[in-house]
């Protein structure tokens, strides 16, 4: 099989899940329990003309079939509707939370990929060391360790200061309401908001990094051909460089290629823990809404990124790897 | 290769230190201006929108509470009508003709001025569109006439005192009059929203914070402080971190774990507020009255079983370990926050907690446990009283309440099922009658119409929506009907203690307690009016008298609208030094490596 079919299959799959999702997104929300106009409805004593009225609004009245073929025409046309608990259309509430889920998902996925890889290696490479023993435990406690629980222990030492630590950074959001900074000032002040969730994210996720590379270069150097390369009287930084690392890194790049699908659909629980105005933290404020059109521009959105980063991942292996290409 | 080394940390470390030196450059424009005096206040909500006729969150109620005003007010001692935009009124003999005098000289925030035509606009308009947000209070209007521009009179098509409430918000007529009812249910009201009230919204970072700034020309004097800014906080022990640093001045919703904690910390003072609010375990009194498919247990179709079980919960321990202390023991449907219509029973009608009594009412009544295991069934034998009881997954005190409670039935020989369910799962069996008793509470109004209309035979599903217990009573109906129309306030109240009354001898609910409101604050403030006065709430939830009177102590205290963290020069200082070290340390290391083959 050459390289075009191969990709042009993968392609088509990722097209057809895509149709898959896109089904799928309308029933999924409209099995939740609970009416949306009567949970809206709640808060206030709505007399029942006006929850009716909402319903219609909603177009909940109409039947099912039609309110589907209705969803299909809107969502291929682009058009994702109106917000049912904020009453904006959906793409603005998605657009204005997009920004900070990235800011913060994107670098801390980005460190901790990075420093998670440099650990794993340098761990692997020296397999017994105490720097390897100890960065193994480290790793295990912080891919195990619930990501808002270390959240809230960062947040009580850096934030509120506790005993020897400082009180340095803030307690949440992405900038200080009323600073009136400008420049320089305003970057800091969002880094300085940053920096606790960001934090966060990055240790939680080094450590699955860390793992997977820290296994995948132990199975390389096990190999013949570095073996090999060792016989040939390469020095042990070039066998490392040359040999095995790149091919150590094969389950790594889909490690990182799907993480970065994630990077869209947010942090929930971080989010949460440090107020961090996101698409995680809108997802849950929509499910308790139970705002349909809210969750399925959110539910497609992830599942898009998903995709894209699944094939992405697919098109790099075959040219790290040729021969998934063949198979 | 040391002196590289050396030489490379020397470069970081300059280069640190010379972002130390810049970093007050870089930061240089937050001091030496005057400091806006700004209240900062945490919540665990955004507001979901600034229009009125959409927003429904508690954050958005007191976001237009501060920017709008209403015709009547509120009170501050006890919640009784104030004049607010109307200056006084008058009623006919009949009780049906209303007529309100409006202030003179009062403007909208674009300089537009405020009159009567916009009062009987927003009147008209809820009127006409059945807007949810207040139509229930002026349901009764029958027309709505302007005089002149300082005199309004409404005729209602009977007696009535529910004008009297602080319902709905005046809107500008020149501005709601350009948008259409189609318009309206997607009308944001946001950038530059005309307002004209004490406050106005300035700035509303979605999903952050508002902050809405005083406005110098109230009617009723402007306020000390020169804004409000209104965080929201998604997780409670962030909120009281940012309470302890400074960042807040006010928080308020708290738990009792993080209320206890924030007791005896210098500068900060807590207050345990009186708020409009009770829980209660509801029971499903004969859903299938309406719903014939529904599957509500029949035994509690019976008062008897109802009292007895009201007998068997101990409230004084609910309110004690679950509450642990901050609220009070609750028995009628209209709490004493509303004073003036509250009821409580004479100490013999109350249900004592004895569960030799409730075991005596069942076992008299028939329901007899004839297969001896420990659970009683119907009278003549049959279905045992075993119960459904549905607890709140997103309240954890129901889950607690419900460890003591179920074992109380236990005792008098009733089996429950715990199940914690979502509110939307909870609301859904609830409508659809499948349920057998629930735990859930109220948060009613000043007024108690909408409380009290929740038991009426109108409100049951599928018909009506607000029914939790299925209660129908023709004599309660009527009640019902003849409070709203009753001119006189005294003989209104005499209707709805009877009502309640009622309630709780047919015990369609166990109102278990009223809870407080637990708020602490930065003691840098002074000016808090509390409503109603003494116990009340700080922020004065149906008013504006705390925001008009609120002072800062010492500016030097408040941290609001500082920016926290490392300045700007330090942070590119930490990243240069970083860069530098590192690119040192791999040309070392290259150093050796070529040292090595050599």
């Amino acid at each position: 099989m050459g390289t075009r079919s191969y990709l042009l299959s993968k392609v088509m799959q990722a097209v057809f899940t895509l149709l898959f999702i896109l089904v799928f997104n309308f029933f999924l929300f409209r099995v939740l329990p609970g009416d949306p106009a009567r949970i809206l409805a709640r808060d206030r004593g709505l007399p029942k003309e006006a929850v009716d009225e909402l319903r219609a609004d909603f177009g909940l009245t109409k039947p099912l079939p039609q309110q589907f073929l209705i969803y299909m025409q809107d969502t291929v046309t682009g058009n994702f509707g109106i917000s049912f608990a904020f009453r904006v259309p959906v793409v603005d509430k998605i657009q204005e939370r997009v920004w900070p889920t990235v800011l913060l998902v994107g670098v801390s996925t980005i460190a901790s990929t990075i420093i998670g890889l440099l650990i794993g290696i340098y761990g692997g490479w020296r397999r017994g060391s105490g720097f390897d023993v100890g960065s193994l435990g480290f790793s295990l406690v912080m891919y195990s360790m619930p990501e808002f629980w270390l959240g809230i222990l960062l947040l009580i030492a850096l934030a509120a200061g506790a005993g020897l630590f400082p009180a340095v950074f803030p307690t949440g959001g992405i900038e200080t309401p009323n600073a009136d900074l400008t420049g320089g000032a305003k970057i800091a002040d969002v880094i300085n908001h940053l920096f606790l969730p960001g934090l966060t994210l990055t240790v939680a996720f080094l450590g699955e990094y860390a793992l997977i590379m820290r296994s995948s270069l132990l199975d390389v150097m096990g190999e013949d051909y570095v073996t090999t390369a060792r016989a040939k009287g390469l020095r042990e930084a070039l066998v490392l460089r040359r040999h095995v690392v790149p091919n150590a890194m094969l389950p790594t790049v889909t490690l990182t290629a799907l993480n970065l699908g994630f990077v869209i659909s947010g942090a929930i629980t971080v989010e949460t823990v440090f107020s961090w105005p996101g698409l995680g933290l809108l997802s849950l404020e929509a499910v308790d809404a139970n705002d349909f059109p809210l969750l399925q521009g959110l539910f497609l959105l992830f599942s898009i990124a998903i995709v894209i980063s699944n094939l992405t991942a697919d098109v790099i292996y075959s040219y790290l790897d040729p021969r998934v290409r063949g198979a | 290769m040391s002196k590289v080394i050396r030489r490379g940390i020397g470069t970081g470390v300059a280069l640190l230190l010379i972002g130390l030196l810049l970093a007050p450059a870089a930061f240089g424009q937050d001091s030496g201006e005057d400091k806006k005096v700004i209240y900062t206040l945490g919540s665990d909500n955004d507001v979901d929108s600034m229009n009125p006729f959409i927003g429904v969150e508690a954050p958005a109620y007191f976001m237009y509470g501060l920017n709008y005003d209403s015709l009547i007010g509120y009170s501050q001692e006890d919640l009784s009508p104030v004049p607010r935009l109307a200056e006084s009124w008058e009623t006919s003999e009949d009780g049906k003709a209303w007529t309100f005098n409006i202030r003179q000289g009062m403007k909208w925030s674009d300089g537009e001025d405020l009159d009567a035509n916009d009062v009987a606009y927003t009147y008209q308009r809820v009127l006409d569109e059945k807007q949810g947000c207040c139509i229930d209070y002026i349901s009764l209007i029958d027309n709505i006439e302007v005089p002149d521009d300082y005199t309004v009179v409404m005729t209602t098509r009977k007696p009535t005192t529910q004008l009297l409430q602080g319902f709905p918000y005046i809107l500008p007529e020149h501005v709601w009059s350009k948008i259409s009812e189609k318009e309206a249910k997607t009308f944001e009201n946001y950038p530059d929203p005309v307002t004209s009230g004490p406050f106005h919204l300035s700035e509303w970072q979605k999903g952050q914070f508002f902050t809405m700034e005083a406005n110098p020309d109230y009617y009723a004097g402007a306020p000390k402080i020169d804004a409000i800014t209104y965080r929201v906080f998604n997780n409670e022990d962030a909120a009281v971190q940012a309470l302890k640093a400074g960042e807040l001045d006010f928080i308020d919703g708290l738990s009792a774990n993080a209320f206890t904690t924030l007791q005896n910390q210098e500068g900060i003072g807590t207050h345990e507020a009186n708020i409009p609010s009770f829980d209660e375990i509801g029971m499903n009194t004969g859903a299938d009255d309406v719903i014939p498919d529904s599957d509500g247990h029949p035994a509690l179709k019976d008062p008897i079983v109802r009292q007895a079980m009201s007998h068997a919960v101990d409230k004084e321990v609910v309110a004690d370990r679950v509450l642990r202390g901050y609220g009070t023991v609750g028995e009628t449907i209209v709490p004493p926050f509303s004073a003036a219509y509250h009821y409580e029973p004479p100490e013999e009608d109350v249900y004592e907690f004895d569960l030799d009594l409730a075991n005596q009412m069942l076992e008299d009544a028939g329901y007899v446990d004839t297969d001896d295991d420990g659970v009683r069934e119907m009278p003549g034998g049959g279905r045992p009283l075993e119960f459904r009881y549905y607890t709140r997954s997103e309240d954890n005190g129901t889950s607690k309440t419900a460890q003591f409670v179920s074992s109380w039935f236990e005792d008098i020989g009733i089996a429950t099922n715990v199940e914690a369910l979502t509110d939307t799962k909870l609301t859904n069996v609830i409508f659809e009658g499948n349920y057998d008793i629930f735990h859930w509470g109220w948060f009613p109004d000043p007024d108690p119409d909408f409380i009290l209309s929740i038991f009426t035979c109108s409100q049951r599903p599928p018909g009506g929506i607000w029914s939790d217990s299925f209660y129908c009573d023709e004599e309660y109906d009527q009640m019902y009907a003849e409070q709203k129309t009753v001119a006189d306030a005294e003989e209104r109240a005499t209707i709805v203690k009877e009502m309640q009354k009622q309630i709780y001898e047919a015990a369609p609910y166990i109102v278990l307690y009223y809870d407080a409101n637990l708020q602490a604050y930065s003691t840098n403030w002074t000016g808090f009016k509390t409503q109603p006065a003494g116990d009340g709430d700080l922020l004065s939830g149906y008013g504006t008298y705390t925001f008009l009177s609120l002072e800062q102590k010492s500016a030097s205290a408040s941290n609001s609208g500082t920016a926290r963290g490392i300045p700007a020069g330090l942070w590119i200082a930490i990243v240069v030094g970083l860069v530098a070290i590192a690119l040192v340390v791999m040309f070392v290391r290259r150093r050796v490596g070529e040292e090595d083959r050599a």
